[in-house]
């Protein structure tokens, strides 16, 4: 009988220490929020999961943690889960202190009511390109200051090119390109790869097109929008784009270019490291318009917020912790790693005195439109949803553009 | 709380064992109260762990799903009452009727496939022949795998371009098939994948359960001068059964849910081609910059129902079975 | 059971028939031995001649914490599920307690419920309870997963023991505890096998729960390692394949052990005789 109790017990107290552990745990949890003033711990999270403590960035953020006078707790969050993360936290009172989020996440965070206006924390966004900043602009007040931005270009293979007898220089808008397409084909070799799958990266592929072709997210099935996604229709029928662009995310669709058998490839300035390992010749030029010059391409690339907290007092100190993340001396380096191009012309200037490759891409991001932008906020999001589906369905045949788009209209108007 | 509780059923059967034989009545009394103490003693973990990890999650799922939250009102924790509303809305979507059905056929489509694949494997494994204990370890590695990365291996074998299904195909003489890219193929490319991923699984509790079925039974079985396949349908199909039924269960418990395969292969798409219920709650409340909280948590509570439903028929059978 | 001679052609076909289950996981292999820009080749290379080790490389400079992480996080969510699963089982199998049919559909429905859908009232616990990013609140995330599992196969196996076994050791005066620590636990060693073999696999290749519960934590999962090879707008694919392969080995040799004992675990027969 004893023996048999006593492990009894011994299993009962093994639940109850469970309780206990839950509970003490709760405590300190409410506690770590409220133990403000200098010296604490604050709070970081930023979608960069690559990077660990020991990388150039972990350790910036550590730094500028240190510098502030308090231990810096970053946590880094798989990008696409960072801004329900946010709401969660909010909604529990359990905000980071300074968060990195993707741009057009920071309207949705606006909404919710859970960002400070950098006007009010004394954050000078002054130096910033208009356009860049212009994603974490709500009603003509800032949310954020861009850490640094990104967008599309299309990368181009010279081996390929030369070999179908294509010159790059001639591609001045969307016929120029679709005749290089047939070119390239009818030498052997495939055309363009991009990704049109059924997430935001799929919307932002599309955008250079849509918004060359002088289309208006208001308005998805007007003429323009149509055109746009008719003349991606029209490359994956007639073979020049291979059908799996409907499943390839942008690293998907890096890497059948990097197979050294498209003649193009749309992407981001993330890939000019991977461009240079590619191990054959490459080109960059601008996207074009339907009808020449360039289209306007949407930004990507993170801002560095601060959430709304219960004690105010905390501010202080993530003022100084965005000011160091986002001053000049740092943002080199960290734009450096990321291979994103700087938010302020100073240090994009000195960016292109390192690496002239750049160059194209700082002219891209200056010609570039931020999604949420043009007062579309949370629009944005429920009109990019039924955008991509619009674009797989008229891809994969299951609808035409005209159809796909009156149906996306529709459901963007619902909400 | 719960010491008290396991208590007082101690201190009975004490009391019980030393009052043995005095009065007949209220022994007998005691004892069933003793024992069904005892009988709850043994669940109450298993009680508090579900209450705090299953039922307030769920409770918390279904306020969602009543209430019209938009973002701000999440944060704020204000969202007004709204009844019924997140679900019309979920069931006037036009994508409600596909999602529905996809949910239906994939589950029954890869339980079916994998309870006959994996009950063909259990009997043959528990044949005695050289190796047959290695093989079958072996082919329970596609469980060992992360789901991210044996997701992601099928979805770069049904590569529609470079995929190596494609190229067997083309050795064969048939035309490359858009496996994740075509609206006809895409929701089959899925419930073959979870199929292979099923597999090991119903093999190892239908092998386990053969285990338990005496080999004299065979043995005599054999004497009388049964077939193979008299065998099969006389012993080990009818001893199998309750087994089977668990397997089944579970089958239709774990394929009903799966939710991170079809989203690392398609996504639901192309369009809403492979969408199931669980993608469609996933990609309302997750799969967007502006999550739409409410109707992802109705689709997931109409999942839920259909569990319920599931259940309560299955119990049915059960209880009719044994009757 | 009729001679030997078939026994050969037995063998062949199920080494044919094992190769086909496998190739996915050849694929695998494969992959994580591409280099960089052979990913997309089309057509696809069948063998890996030009193998490259950098994902290998990678995956042991960097990712052997994780796996301890890993076997810490699987033993841990194995001793909670039997904990929790095997009196429950034993009590709804034998003891018969009120409302057991409830019980039990409640069990069998809790394990309907995709884990996404749970995901957020589960961060929302672990955000009040302190329990996020903490190694021992993953092991009670993945425990969910386990132990209505484990409750079914308990209850399944154990209503299976005669009850003159039971009885016979009440009349030598064992309590109801006693029972079942030294009479029903040791008849039951297939499924507490079984058990804890579903509930370390479950734990080991977890990806959503951790991702979601525990993706800042100091101490992370293997299937958490991965993330170092998925940047931003950039992933690795060897290295994440390389991964997944060093990540099996352990759980490869722990199911081929384990199997033995399913496989040599003959005591249920034993019990019906």
């Amino acid at each position: 009988m004893i023996p048999t109790r006593r492990t009894l017990l011994a299993a009962l107290a093994a639940v109850g220490t469970l309780a206990s552990l839950t509970a003490c745990g709760g405590g300190s949890g409410s506690s770590d929020s409220s133990s403000g003033k200098a010296g604490g711990t604050y709070t970081f999270w930023d979608p960069y999961p690559q990077f660990d403590a020991s990388s150039a960035w972990g350790k910036l953020v550590t730094g500028c943690g240190t510098k502030a006078g308090v231990k810096l707790k970053r946590t880094a969050y798989d990008t696409t889960d960072l801004g329900n993360k946010a709401l969660l936290a909010a909604q529990q009172g359990n905000a980071p202190d300074v968060m990195l989020v993707d741009n057009p996440v920071v309207s949705t965070l606006v909404e919710a009511g859970i960002l400070n206006k950098t006007s009010d924390l004394g954050l000078d966004t002054k130096a910033i390109q208009k356009n860049i900043i212009g994603a974490g602009t709500i009603d003509n007040a800032s949310y954020g200051v861009p850490i640094g931005a990104n967008t599309l270009a299309l990368y181009y293979n010279k081996k390929v090119l030369s070999a179908a007898g294509v010159d790059a220089a001639s591609i001045k808008d969307w016929n120029s390109l679709t005749a290089a397409l047939k070119k390239v084909k009818a030498a052997g070799k495939k055309g363009i790869t991009f990704s049109a799958i059924n997430t935001e990266e799929g919307s932002f592929q599309f955008l250079p097109w849509f918004w060359g072709a002088g289309g208006d997210l208001t308005k998805l099935n007007s003429a323009r929008g149509v055109a746009a996604l008719s003349l991606w229709k029209q490359w994956v029928d007639a073979g020049y784009a291979p059908k799996d662009v409907l499943q390839n995310t942008q690293t998907t669709s890096w890497q059948e270019f990097a197979t050294g058998d498209y003649a193009f490839g749309e992407n981001g300035t993330w890939q000019l490291g991977n461009a240079a390992k590619a191990g054959f010749d490459y080109g960059i030029i601008n996207i074009p318009g339907q009808n020449g010059g360039s289209a306007p391409v949407p930004t990507g690339g993170e801002f560095v917020t601060v959430p709304v907290q219960k004690d105010t007092g905390r501010y202080d100190v993530s003022k100084k912790i965005v000011t160091c993340l986002t001053s000049d001396a740092n943002l080199l380096p960290t734009d450096t790693t990321l291979q994103y191009v700087a938010p302020t012309a100073a240090v994009q200037a000195e960016q292109v005195k390192q690496n002239p490759k750049l160059k194209p891409w700082v002219d891209a991001v200056a010609a570039a439109r931020g999604r949420t932008s043009g007062g579309l906020g949370t629009k944005y999001p429920t009109i990019s949803q039924p955008m991509w589906t619009a674009v797989q369905a008229a891809l994969s045949g299951s609808k035409s553009p005209q159809d796909a788009l009156d149906t996306a209209q529709s459901s963007a108007q619902k909400g | 709380m719960t010491i008290a509780r396991v208590d007082r059923p101690r201190r009975a059967a004490s009391a019980a064992a030393g009052a043995s034989g005095t009065d007949a009545e209220s022994l007998r009394r005691r004892h069933r109260r003793r024992s069904r103490l005892t009988a709850l003693a043994f669940v109450t973990p298993l009680l508090a762990y579900l209450a705090a990890f299953y039922l307030y999650p769920l409770y918390r799922n279904l306020d969602l799903s009543l209430r019209d939250y938009t973002v701000r009102s999440f944060v704020a924790g204000d969202a007004p009452f709204s009844g019924w509303d997140n679900f019309q809305k979920v069931l006037d979507d036009p994508t409600f009727g596909p999602a529905m059905r996809h949910t239906m056929v994939f589950t029954f489509v890869s339980i079916a496939f994998q309870y006959v694949i994996g009950l063909a494997l259990a009997v043959f494994f528990n044949r005695h022949f050289r190796l047959a204990p290695t093989l079958r370890a072996l082919f329970l590695i596609p469980w060992l795998l992360p789901l991210i990365v044996s997701a992601s291996t099928w979805s770069w074998m049904f590569n529609s371009e470079s995929g190596v299904v494609n190229y067997f195909l083309h050795f064969l003489g048939v035309s490359p098939v858009g496996w994740l890219t075509s609206p006809d193929w895409a929701l089959t490319s899925v419930i073959v994948a979870n199929i292979w991923i099923g597999i090991p699984f119903n093999l190892v509790i239908l092998y386990s359960g053969l285990q338990n079925i005496p080999a004299d039974l065979y043995e005599a079985a054999a004497l009388d001068g049964a077939s193979a396949w008299q065998q099969f349908r006389r012993i080990t199909f009818p001893l199998l059964r309750p087994v089977s039924a668990i397997t089944l269960l579970l089958g239709l418990v774990y394929t009903l849910k799966v939710f991170d395969l079809i989203w690392i292969m398609t996504k639901g798409g192309p369009g809403d081609a492979s969408s199931t219920l669980a993608t469609w709650s996933y990609q309302l409340g997750f799969g967007t910059l502006l999550p739409k909280f409410g109707p992802g948590a109705a689709v997931g509570n109409i999942l839920i129902l259909i569990a319920l439903v599931f259940g309560l028929l299955y119990i049915r059978v059960q209880r009719r079975q044994e009757a | 059971m009729k001679s030997r001679t078939p026994a050969r052609r037995y063998t062949v076909i199920g080494l044919v028939l094992t190769a086909l289950m496998l190739f996915p996981v050849y694929w695998m292999l494969n992959v994580s031995l591409t280099p960089q820009q052979d990913m997309r080749k089309d057509p696809p290379d069948l063998l890996p001649l030009h193998p490259t080790f950098e994902g290998y490389k990678a995956v042991l400079d960097d990712q052997l914490p994780y796996l301890g992480t890993s076997l810490l996080i699987g033993l841990g969510t194995v001793a909670l599920t039997l904990l929790l699963a095997a009196p429950a089982g034993y009590s709804l199998a034998k003891l018969r307690p009120r409302g057991g049919g409830a019980l039990g559909l409640g069990l069998l429905i809790a394990q309907m419920i995709p884990g996404i859908v749970m995901a957020m009232g589960f961060y929302g616990i672990f955000l009040d309870f302190g329990l996020l990013n903490s190694w021992w609140g993953l092991i009670i995330a993945d425990s969910t997963i386990a132990v209505p599992f484990g409750v079914m196969i308990f209850t399944a196996f154990m209503s299976g023991i005669p009850g003159e076994l039971i009885a016979a050791s009440r009349i030598d005066g064992a309590g109801t505890f006693r029972t079942f620590w030294s009479v029903v636990l040791p008849v039951s060693r297939n499924a507490l096998v079984t058990v804890s073999l579903f509930s370390f696999l479950w734990a080991w290749s977890d990806f959503v729960f951790a991702n979601t519960l525990d993706g800042g934590g100091d101490l992370r999962p293997i299937t958490l390692g991965i993330y170092k090879y998925i940047g931003n707008n950039n992933q690795e694919w060897n290295a994440i394949m390389a991964t997944a392969v060093v990540a099996s080995v352990p759980a490869a040799v722990l199911l081929v052990l384990a199997q033995r004992y399913v496989a040599a675990g003959v005591t249920a027969g034993a019990v019906k005789d």
